[in-house]
């Protein structure tokens, strides 16, 4: 078909037309119409193989006549490549392979039957998509310029030409002036899609008057941000509709010549361009006489070398002109002495690309969409920690929210969104605070970022936000092209600040420096990347200068990045500190009792943990990213039933030292202050006012999850050290404590007071806080529960609530929370335990009123669906109007959560939510010689935090007392040398035995009966060893 | 003739000039450190910034490079400007102490402390030897090579030069050249003096003709660079 027109000029817009209306006809013929996605990424993911394939199984079958393969450019779904998308039913299949090409063919093209496997499953309602524009990723985008990517094969100037290619241009050379065109353009509101958003038409404007003969146009394609391929995605899918653009911009403009500049390190797009330039000129589109209205043009492709200041326009001049790329003053600007000195109007790709659909359509049509000061759309590469990475074109003014949640899919494996960087390198990072900010050049500016040539980079909570700003300051001082004083050395200044901080070498006044020196690479650098290379660092410290001072203050590297602040993940998640490698490498040798010597170096309750702890831990291990985390918590409770007393012997408690302490609060916290004190010599006693030691573990806990002998021995290791505790001694005043000499006292009273869910009707008798629900259970009170229990609440109190009510009788429970199981507080395996024990969780649901009818309770309820991203970066719950349903209970347990009630008689400062005031660092409360810490400062935390804070309070109180505040110990044997072992392939944990369920309901017995040693063993041996890793 | 405003003062200009020439003829004093009469200015030393404009719209341009227009205002001494040379001179210091020139700016502008790593650069990139090669001599004989950290002087693919004159210009404009100071280490990086360079290489070339009197280690008069022979 091609070789009968190709060496025929288009020599009229007439002609054109008609050619448009023979190849629409030929097309006709086709009733098929397969497009297999050749663009970048999905030729990596083995496009080529596919296309290949089908080109085979079509010729064999001989379907030629009848089925039109295209090998087009990248589609923007590249998440999902291989793709192939069967048209005109718009069937797309993902993640292709040459062996499902057969069965393409077969049974979809030839009977019409959809091939399940290969559709897309929806991963927030599992549902699977046949046609593409029902695939939520493209359903929510308007692909006005990104569009005809996935119809048409870039070689080919004929495709172009179907889907209305080069229509524009021929409109403009018959019926607009060149000061029509401009005019127009300038109607559209069209601004620079490179990055700094100049307004297209005035641009052009000034490039018109200017004096001149010669004038240029240019096609910036130097497209070098970190993660950004928009613009080279254009030109290897659609090259022509750039050149239309650049045509027409060159008649508006007075120009006949033209330059794209693309990166050598772009072949494929390089290669596109070269052809398209060729086939352009063989149809009479570029050369002489287009379209015989008089007007010459050409294009000519420059290469550049790859350097990231070449997409300055001045220095891309200087690039184009064989000079080392370098910028310059200006004015003037290029559209008064650009390329050779003559007037020259450089515009991005994408800016080009636009022009044909504005002429096409109208600037009217045009500037319907996008915001007042930002029109049309922008095409975004959505990549880093997100679901559907691609390449999106959205509507100017659209919320981040809708890119990464509603287009991009949300943030992989549940982790929490932290920020997404726009505009590469020379932009900034934007918080989760700001998702709901609509996306325009202004707004991006305010918010400490910039639009930039539309990169995007989601990041997640494993993402260090000081190691970002490194990462990209590094990259700029690699780049600037070493003119400016400011940029040269400011940049790399900035960089070795930045190094220092993140490998623990960051000083008081780093933060302070790096913002005036930022300040002044900004103020002074003659170039955008020098004016811009501060953003990253500028907007990371406003938006996450805690992280910044948690490096610096506590060499603490939140997210485990920093590979000198933080050894491995697993150990960095622990908030005791916990060296957990070590500890699962002794396991793995069968070297228990050496294994809980490491553990117990950190802390007294090793088995506590070991049977209850959430294992923040687990969340983070490697292996979790190959197929199963370490069951990190179990390992631990292996090591901790094998006790056979090695760690004594290294066990010091230092003589008295005269000093008296008191501990109000027998929890996790004020025992783990007390171990810690006795043993520097402190006199210590623990004031309880509850007639049982251990606080929540003991009052909180249900027994099924922590037998009450295991808790037991692990306080009567603390008493051993000479702890003295005294329960059923209730402090009212701390002056009492004072008055009885002693010299400092650690508050951990705890978090126990219940919230109340604020609705009607749940004062009544038969409506129980869970929390006080699970003490009086633990302390043996009799508790009547009916057969039929709601539990309202997603937390751990909620599951042992509700595991609890089953093991008292009821047998219907059902527990009522508000989000979806993806949100809930609760620890995953006390979820799997309740369903498997046979309460039903519904999920999004919340009630709203409570009525006591003849002795039965009736929960009014309404279901919710999830809205935003709150401040606790979790979805808020948002009711569902008009859809209440009520359901009859005999109870209602309400554990929606706890605060600290600390007595008026302590005259402590408090927080908004009723937690103890502390200095964050030593938990220094406001009375001198009074520290707290655990939940009564955080509110309802866990036992290893709780454990952290005692730690923390025992070394300051120490101090206080004129100690060195050192309580780390070496119990274990010294540290060896462990061998890398790499193993290949997928592992998973071994099973662990667990209670029947028919005996789990006679009692309170444990349910969960951990791993045997040899199991442990194997466990333990699948742990990568990733602290060892060379960084 | 243009009109505009410099430090509150309206003055006309040709308008060919810079901020900078303009500034200098009614006799205002901005400092500069790459620029050198004679030679095309270049805007790298950024020490020349005045802020131009008012208000919110206003920013800093280099006054050497930037061309004066119609109604033009122009700051040549802001307490913005003033603090955005003090740091300039610290990064100057922190990567060249030992030059005569930057310690003398470092004494004029106040700056007492560097709070960067302290760096022995021989070179600070200002360019005067390339532009005094190039315009002056019309040997175009060096040139900036690479970018980033990376970035450097010299000779094409560090070759002997065909084209240098081994005039020694290079030497003579330059503010940073090992040669130009090589005095006893500083006490701390502020110096404030200098000693006499000590000549190098007439001990190694005792037929040397050097024009520079304290002849050192530039190499032009040397066949083999030994960054070359290795």
């Amino acid at each position: 078909m091609l070789s009968k027109v190709m060496m025929h000029r288009i020599v009229t817009p007439e002609h054109l037309e008609e050619l448009r209306e023979k190849l629409l006809r030929d097309r006709a013929s086709k009733t098929t119409r397969i497009s297999v996605c050749a663009g970048t990424g999905c030729n990596a993911a083995g496009s080529r193989g596919v296309g290949d394939a089908l080109i085979e199984e079509i010729r064999t079958r001989g379907l030629d006549t009848s089925v039109e393969l295209k090998e087009t450019g990248c589609h923007g779904f590249c998440e999902q490549g291989p793709i192939v998308v069967i048209r005109p039913q718009a069937i797309f299949y993902r993640q292709v392979k040459p062996e499902d090409v057969t069965e393409i063919i077969s049974e979809t093209v030839l009977k019409g039957n959809i091939i399940e496997r290969l559709l897309y499953v929806d991963p927030a309602t599992n549902e699977k998509i046949v046609r593409e524009p029902d695939i939520p990723f493209y359903k929510r985008q308007s692909r006005i310029v990104f569009g005809d990517n996935g119809e048409i094969d870039p070689a080919e100037v004929s495709d172009y030409i179907t889907v209305n290619g080069y229509s524009a241009l021929a409109q403009v050379l018959s019926h607009m002036s060149p000061h029509e065109v401009i005019a127009e353009i300038k109607r559209s509101g069209l601004r620079g899609r490179g990055g700094a958003g100049f307004p297209v038409g005035t641009k052009w404007g000034f490039c018109a008057k200017a004096k001149g003969e010669v004038k240029y146009v240019i096609c910036n394609a130097d497209e070098g941000d970190p993660g950004a391929y928009m613009d080279r995605s254009l030109l290897e899918g659609n090259p022509h509709r750039v050149l239309e653009g650049m045509i027409i911009g060159g008649y508006a403009i007075g120009a006949s010549k033209g330059f794209i500049y693309v990166r050598d390190e772009y072949p494929l797009a390089v290669e596109r361009c070269r052809l398209a330039i060729q086939r352009a000129r063989e149809y009479g589109l570029l050369g002489d006489d287009i379209l015989g209205r008089g007007f010459n043009f050409d294009v000519e492709l420059a290469m550049g070398a790859g350097a990231f200041v070449c997409g300055e326009e001045t220095a891309l001049l200087a690039s184009i002109e064989g000079q080392r790329g370098v910028p310059r003053q200006r004015p003037p600007f290029p559209a008064e002495r650009g390329l050779w000195g003559r007037p020259t109007n450089i515009n991005n790709v994408e800016t080009w690309a636009n022009v044909p659909v504005i002429v096409s359509r109208g600037a009217d049509w045009y500037s319907e969409t996008g915001t007042a000061n930002s029109k049309g759309t922008k095409i975004f590469s959505l990549v880093g920690k997100i679901n559907n990475t691609g390449l999106v074109e959205v509507p100017l003014g659209a919320t981040l929210r809708e890119i990464v949640f509603d287009i991009g899919g949300g943030i992989p494996r549940g982790r929490k969104f932290r920020a997404v960087q726009t505009g590469g390198p020379s932009g900034g990072c934007i918080p989760a605070s700001l998702l709901d900010l609509p996306i325009d050049y202004e707004s991006l500016q305010e918010a400490g970022s910039i639009m930039g040539s539309g990169g995007m980079i989601v990041m997640d909570e494993d993402t260090c936000m000081v190691d970002i700003a490194r990462y990209y300051t590094a990259f700029l001082h690699d780049e600037s092209c070493g003119k400016c004083l400011s940029c040269r050395k400011g940049i790399q200044r900035m960089d070795e600040i930045l190094t220092d901080i993140t490998e623990g070498r960051g000083k008081e006044g780093d933060i302070e420096l790096l913002e005036e020196l930022a300040t002044v690479v900004k103020d002074t650098t003659l170039c955008g990347l020098g004016q811009t290379a501060s953003n990253p660092v500028l907007a990371s410290i406003r938006y996450f200068r805690d992280e910044y001072e948690e490096h610096i203050k506590r060499h603490y590297c939140r997210a485990g990045v920093c590979r000198t602040l933080a050894k491995s993940p697993c150990q960095n998640a622990c908030p005791a500190g916990i060296d957990v490698p070590r500890y699962i490498w002794l396991i793995g040798q069968g070297r228990l009792d050496e294994a809980l010597a490491v553990v117990r170096e950190k802390v007294p309750f090793p088995a506590v943990l070991g049977y209850t702890c959430p294992h923040f831990c687990e969340a983070k291990c490697r292996r979790g990213q190959v197929d199963e985390p370490l069951a990190i918590r179990l390992l631990k409770r292996s090591a901790a039933d094998n006790d056979n007393g090695l760690w004594r012997a290294n066990s010091r408690v230092l003589p008295p030292s005269g000093k008296k302490v008191a501990v109000v609060g027998s929890g996790p916290a004020g025992l783990t202050a007390a171990y810690y004190l006795a043993k520097l010599g402190h006199e210590v006693t623990v004031f309880e006012a509850s007639p049982v030691v251990g606080g929540m573990m003991r009052l909180g806990i249900p027994e099924y999850r922590l037998p009450r002998e295991v808790l037991q021995r692990e306080i009567n290791e603390i008493t051993r050290v000479g702890v003295e505790i005294r329960t059923s001694s209730e402090v009212r005043s701390l002056d009492d404590l004072s008055a009885q000499g002693y010299d400092a006292v650690f508050v951990g009273t705890g978090a126990s007071r219940a919230t109340d869910m604020g609705i009607s009707g749940e004062t009544g008798a038969s409506v129980l806080h869970g929390v006080e629900f699970l003490m009086d259970v633990n302390l043996g009170r009799s508790v009547k529960v009916g057969k039929r229990v709601a539990v309202v609440g997603g937390g751990n109190v909620a599951m042992d609530a509700a595991r609890t009510a089953r093991r008292l009788g009821a047998n219907e429970v059902t527990v009522i929370y508000r989000r979806t199981r993806a949100e809930m507080p609760a620890s995953e395996e006390e979820v799997e335990e309740a369903l498997r024990e046979g309460v039903r969780i519904l999920y999004l649901a919340a009630p709203v009123g409570i009525t006591g009818v003849n002795g039965r309770l009736q929960v009014q309820c309404t279901w919710m669906k999830l809205g935003g991203i709150d401040a606790s970066g979790r979805a808020r719950p948002v009711p569902v109007e008009g859809s209440e349903f009520t359901e009859d209970f005999d109870t209602v347990i309400a554990a929606i959560g706890e605060r600290p009630e600390v007595p008026d008689g302590y005259a402590l400062s408090l927080g908004t939510g009723g937690g103890i005031l502390v200095d964050p660092d030593t938990l220094a409360t406001s009375r001198e010689g009074v520290y707290a810490g655990g939940d009564a400062v955080t509110g309802p935390a866990s036992v290893v935090e709780a454990i952290a804070a005692g730690r923390k309070a025992a070394v300051s109180i120490d101090r206080y007392l004129g100690g060195d505040g050192e309580i780390d110990e070496q119990l274990a044997p010294p540290e060896e040398e462990r061998p890398v072992i790499v193993e290949e392939g997928e592992r998973y944990r071994p099973p662990v035995d667990m209670l029947p369920l028919a005996k789990r309901f006679e009692g309170f017995a444990q349910a969960e009966l951990g791993f045997d040693e040899a199991r442990a063993v194997e466990e333990a041996n699948r742990c990568l060893m990733c602290d060892l890793e060379e960084s | 003739m243009v009109t505009l405003r410099i430090d509150g003062l309206d003055v006309r200009a040709e308008e060919w000039w810079t901020i900078l020439e303009t500034a200098r003829f009614y006799g205002l004093e901005i400092p500069t450190f790459c620029y050198r009469e004679g030679l095309s200015p270049w805007g790298g030393c950024r020490l020349c910034i005045v802020e131009i404009g008012e208000g919110t719209n206003s920013r800093m341009v280099t006054s050497c490079t930037y061309p004066v227009t119609e109604g033009l205002i122009v700051r040549t001494n802001s307490k913005r400007g003033i603090e955005a040379r003090k740091v300039l001179v610290e990064l100057l210091l922190a990567s060249c102490p030992s030059s005569k020139t930057i310690q003398d700016l470092a004494s004029r502008f106040g700056v007492q402390k560097v709070r960067f790593k302290v760096e022995d650069e021989p070179c600070v990139y200002c360019g005067l030897c390339v532009r005094i090669c190039a315009e002056q001599m019309g040997a175009k004989a060096i040139g900036f090579v690479n970018r980033g950290g990376d970035l450097k002087i010299t000779t094409p693919f560090d070759r002997k030069s065909e084209e240098c004159l081994r005039c020694g210009a290079c030497m003579y404009v330059c503010p940073a050249c090992q040669l130009r100071c090589q005095g006893t280490e500083a006490p701390g990086v502020v110096c404030g003096s200098c000693l006499c360079p000590q000549p190098t290489c007439l001990d190694s070339y005792p037929d040397l003709m050097c024009y520079m009197g304290a002849a050192g280690d530039c190499g032009t008069c040397v066949t083999e660079k030994p960054e070359q022979a290795k």
